[in-house]
């Protein structure tokens, strides 16, 4: 479902509170869209599947919308950010613990954590997935404000922004590729960079 | 563990097998008395989470069921049964060609084409099948809109061939567009206010070209292809592109505002020939008046200084 409400970052207030009514289907997607790939992507390295990892990321979001109240109101939960990684954790250990032995001969090997005995809860503290964890923080967050800038601006300037900035190809070949000139591709770059750039600032703020 | 196949009864037609299931029911590949084989979608009620999808469906039907026929770009209808004692409807419709031996119908090996297909399996189509394409749907879609009725899920996988020519197909979403308001549709193919609209169905046919043309996924959305090397093709694709861009506006004002706007942007692409010399010609023009417009502000620019230190020289 697409959005209609993507001029504005969500604050953390306004968000939790909307995540608080289950039916607010904006506002899931809104949550869905920003942390479905830092879920998947630590789920992948743990060595789980990718259809394990797609599980992961369901019964992930299914468990925020679940106690999402309890940590609106459970300050020692601690901050959003360790709250989610948490989460995960335990969603990844749930599916090592459903494998049955056929499929752990053959499942991908993990970057992080180890393999878990049966019945064994992995530390959601462990400094492997922290390090993990926080680079992939940071690689979602910038492709979480990638996304949301791609809908607002006008479609010409992301394809100069992706061509020259994402691509790397040189201004004067996008110039000449997209028929424009290179103030064009300067101008369009610098506005889509910028706007990158705040939201980056706001997502880092919102929880 | 497989599901229960339970066979329906659509009269005057022997189901052969299922040929495809989706959220809304199955399709089978029948064969009528006269040994015509024919596609058969059947909708069950039970297997609808409530009551409200199984009538909508059957209310589209009922709708496109006249006017199918009278386009060659929509899947022709040609028969429609309802079993309410046993909980369900079916419509019978004209056979999309197998993937690869078209309206030669082997019951056993038949794999009906669709875009969807053609898409995983060739990743993107040259320029020309584009706009071919494009053009025959944005005539279906125009004359669907004419009756007053919208698709509401138009996706690769709803394009199917008939003697390889392209129709909209899988109309369980087609309704009037006084009722319209249901969020429903495909994800990346439904536009920012929501599916349920003329320009809505517009937008979707435009990602449809959006991946047709780039072979991108519609997530990837403006992205062009990479690598774009300097080439017709993709001098082609990048003329396309703009058609493309100015069906899937996010604001709907600023997108074409009827299917056969659309139409007619493709087919005038398809008579207007890019030319080098031309393009050539418009960026030495521009580069010429860039530079006239710089030396007349210069000039504006020294007269006024001019014209400063003169009153300063004057002034007693």
């Amino acid at each position: 479902m697409a959005l209609q409400t993507e001029d504005f970052i969500p604050t953390r207030y306004s968000l939790l509170s909307r995540l608080h009514n289950r039916d607010d289907q904006e506002s899931w997607k809104v949550f869905f869209d920003t942390y479905w790939r830092l879920i998947y992507s630590i789920a992948l390295k743990s060595g789980l599947t990718e259809a394990e990892a797609q599980d992961v990321v369901q019964e992930t979001i299914i468990c925020v919308a679940h106690d999402i109240e309890k940590f609106k109101h459970d300050r020692t939960l601690g901050s959003f950010k360790g709250w989610l990684r948490n989460l995960t954790r335990w969603r990844i250990a749930d599916q090592l613990r459903k494998r049955e032995p056929a499929m752990v001969e053959n499942a991908p090997s993990a970057q992080i954590g180890g393999e878990l005995e049966a019945g064994e809860t992995p530390d959601p503290a462990d400094d492997g997935l922290e390090k993990i964890w926080e680079e992939e923080w940071r690689a979602n967050l910038m492709a979480a404000a990638t996304e949301r800038v791609k809908r607002r601006v006008k479609e010409e300037h992301y394809q100069i922004f992706d061509l020259n900035v994402i691509r790397q190809l040189p201004a004067n070949k996008v110039a000449s590729t997209l028929g424009v000139n290179l103030a064009q591709v300067y101008l369009a770059k610098h506005r889509v960079l910028a706007l990158i750039k705040k939201e980056v600032r706001s997502l880092e703020k919102q929880w | 563990m497989t599901e229960e196949v339970t066979i329906p009864v659509v009269s005057d037609h022997e189901l052969l097998h299922l040929i495809g299931r989706g959220s809304s029911g199955e399709v089978w590949l029948t064969r009528n008395t006269l040994g015509t084989f024919r596609a058969a979608k059947v909708i069950q009620k039970k297997k609808i989470s409530s009551g409200m999808p199984f009538e909508r469906e059957f209310s589209g039907v009922q709708k496109i069921e006249p006017v199918s026929r009278l386009h060659d770009g929509l899947v022709d209808i040609l028969q429609v049964g309802r079993n309410d004692a046993a909980g369900y409807f079916y419509y019978v419709m004209e056979i999309g060609d197998d993937i690869s031996t078209g309206q030669t119908i082997n019951p056993e090996e038949y794999t009906p084409r669709t875009l969807g297909w053609d898409l995983a399996h060739r990743r993107r189509l040259p320029i020309g099948g584009c706009i071919r394409l494009g053009a025959a749907l944005a005539s279906a879609l125009g004359y669907l809109h004419r009756q007053g009725l919208i698709h509401r899920d138009i996706k690769p996988s709803n394009i199917i061939f008939v003697n390889g020519f392209p129709k909209l197909a899988d109309i369980g979403l087609v309704t009037d567009l006084s009722e319209s308001g249901t969020r429903i549709g495909t994800d990346g193919f439904i536009p920012p206010e929501g599916a349920g609209s003329a320009q809505a169905d517009i937008y979707s046919l435009g990602k449809v070209l959006y991946e047709i043309s780039t072979g991108n996924d519609r997530n990837d959305y403006p992205a062009l292809p990479s690598p774009l090397v300097d080439s017709a093709e993709s001098r082609d694709l990048i003329r396309f592109n703009k058609i493309v861009l100015n069906a899937c506006r996010s604001d709907p004002a600023r997108r074409y505002q009827s299917a056969e706007e659309l139409m007619t942007a493709l087919l005038a692409f398809q008579f207007s020939k890019y030319s080098p010399r031309k393009q050539k010609a418009r960026n030495h023009l521009s580069k010429i008046i860039g530079i006239g417009g710089v030396i007349i502000g210069f000039g504006y620019v020294i007269a006024l200084l001019w014209r400063l230190i003169w009153v300063l020289n004057h002034t007693p």
